[in-house]
């Protein structure tokens, strides 16, 4: 029941989703956007909710919601659908291990910035052992190096950096202005979006980032599925999911004092 | 001299007393009850769920496994938030019975992605809301899935389960209140819509 949808930061298509997010946020920060912000209440009780879901951009992300599962019922779910029920469970899951590999060194830098070595170094040596493979199969969690995530948004909130408000935005899903900043910074640390020009490269960078947001949103068809049958207001249910989930990501990280060297040392 | 002590004695004692008698009232069972009870209840549901009888028939075997191991009307409750105080008894009634065949639809809709399971429990941390007991559930040729129940009460229930770090009584107490608020803060539209998303309108 607790569903979560589109939830994490990488989970999501590259290029085209840092353009709108670009382009949202530009919109947003332009002078206070009129209709897109919602005013406090002024009934104590539903200022006390206002306040508590951090979300005063509301009519503007629901637009964005309502816009996105528009496209996701004409469009996205049936190519969803049939990418789920297509493709062999084993390519699939070599596609999710592609795009896990080749965000390693996000992962990487991301757990030197939180100041935790010992992650960092698992995170390291999963790059370096599934590159063996080119990134297809995740050798490493046969070795002890089990796959985590830590993204820059993550960092930024163990530093101290507020979250501002939720946002929602087409292709994006759900985030905040923290965390839309992270996601912009682990793209600037994903080497992949670095490849020289050449036909090969070129192709295979597409075909990396189309297969990976395809193979992603495949797998959360079901959530989202399961989210809009079970709940009345799917916008509401979506943002506390997240909210709460992400919030539990940063308490993990910030709890996570493991011993710098490995068991087996 | 000796009363000022008596009666000094005497009101701490009582003040300890006092403070003792809601702790034993609402005592939260300790880590090892909670992953007992946490072992007996996944073993029933887990030979239910596994069971090779039609849908239909698991799902009225599921009823009084979840009537009497989950604390429905707490967490019915708690998902009407401010609004379960301007419900009126009548409408708090139907609510919670509307609310007790959702938490069912929503547990019978995934039965499907649990068969053949299997449980292991993880671990059991003390928390304000109660014992938080961590199962890691594995499923044939899918991942596993790490699940906490809270568990809290006397007799012990299940008092909230979270899934990837989301409680699902908290989000679920966030779409009901939103949709309240948005729809006039009526208690009669949410139970309204309940019915509407059971197909009895």
């Amino acid at each position: 029941m607790a569903c979560t949808g589109s939830t994490t930061q990488h989970h999501r298509g590259r290029f085209p989703a840092l353009f709108t997010l670009i382009g949202c946020l530009t919109l947003l920060s332009l002078g206070g956007c009129g209709s897109l912000h919602s005013k406090p209440p002024t009934d104590p009780d539903d200022l006390a909710d206002y306040k508590a879901v951090n979300d005063p951009y509301e009519p503007f992300n629901r637009k964005m919601f309502n816009l996105n599962m528009w496209v996701y019922h004409k469009a996205l779910r049936p190519i969803g659908r049939f990418w789920k029920n297509n493709i062999p469970q084993p390519i699939r899951t070599s596609v999710a291990t592609l795009n896990e590999t080749w965000r390693e060194p996000a992962v990487f830098f991301s757990d030197v910035g939180a100041g935790r070595p010992r992650r960092a170094g698992d995170a390291f040596m999963r790059f370096l052992l599934n590159m063996t493979t080119a990134g297809f199969y995740d050798v490493a969690q046969y070795l002890g190096y089990k796959q985590h995530e830590t993204d820059p948004g993550m960092v930024l909130a163990l530093w101290g950096v507020k979250s501002g408000p939720y946002i929602f935005l087409p292709g994006f899903g759900p985030s905040s202005f923290r965390d839309a900043a992270g996601y912009a910074i682990s793209q600037g640390l994903t080497p992949i979006n670095y490849v020289p020009s050449g036909y090969a490269l070129i192709s295979f960078n597409w075909g990396y980032n189309i297969l990976g947001t395809f193979n992603s949103f495949a797998d959360s068809t079901d959530q989202l599925d399961q989210l809009e049958h079970q709940s009345l207001d799917p916008y509401a249910f979506m943002r506390s999911a997240w909210q709460q989930q992400r919030q539990s990501q940063i308490d993990a990280l910030k709890a996570d004092h493991r011993a710098t060297t490995p068991d087996w040392y | 001299m000796m009363l000022r002590q008596l009666t000094r004695r005497t009101i701490l004692g009582a003040a300890s007393l006092f403070a003792l008698v809601p702790t034993l009232a609402f005592a939260a069972p300790s880590s090892d009850e909670a992953k007992a009870f946490v072992g007996r209840f996944g073993s029933r549901l887990v030979t239910v769920l596994n069971s090779n009888v039609p849908l239909a028939k698991k799902r009225d075997a599921l009823l009084p496994l979840l009537r009497e191991n989950v604390d429905v009307q707490g967490i019915g409750r708690y998902c009407l938030g401010r609004y379960w105080r301007v419900a009126t008894p009548e409408q708090q009634k139907l609510y919670l019975e509307l609310f007790q065949d959702v938490l069912l639809n929503a547990v019978t809709a995934r039965m499907g992605e649990y068969q053949n399971i299997s449980f292991r429990l993880v671990e059991s941390v003390p928390s304000p809301a109660g014992q938080k007991v961590t199962l890691q559930i594995s499923r044939p040729h899918q991942p596993d899935v790490l699940m906490t129940a809270v568990i809290d009460g006397e007799p012990p229930k299940v008092v909230d389960l979270y899934g990837e770090g989301a409680s699902m009584r908290m989000t679920q107490r966030s779409d009901y209140t939103t949709y309240l608020t948005r729809h006039g803060g009526q208690v009669q539209t949410l139970i309204n819509a309940l019915k509407h998303q059971l197909g009895r309108d």
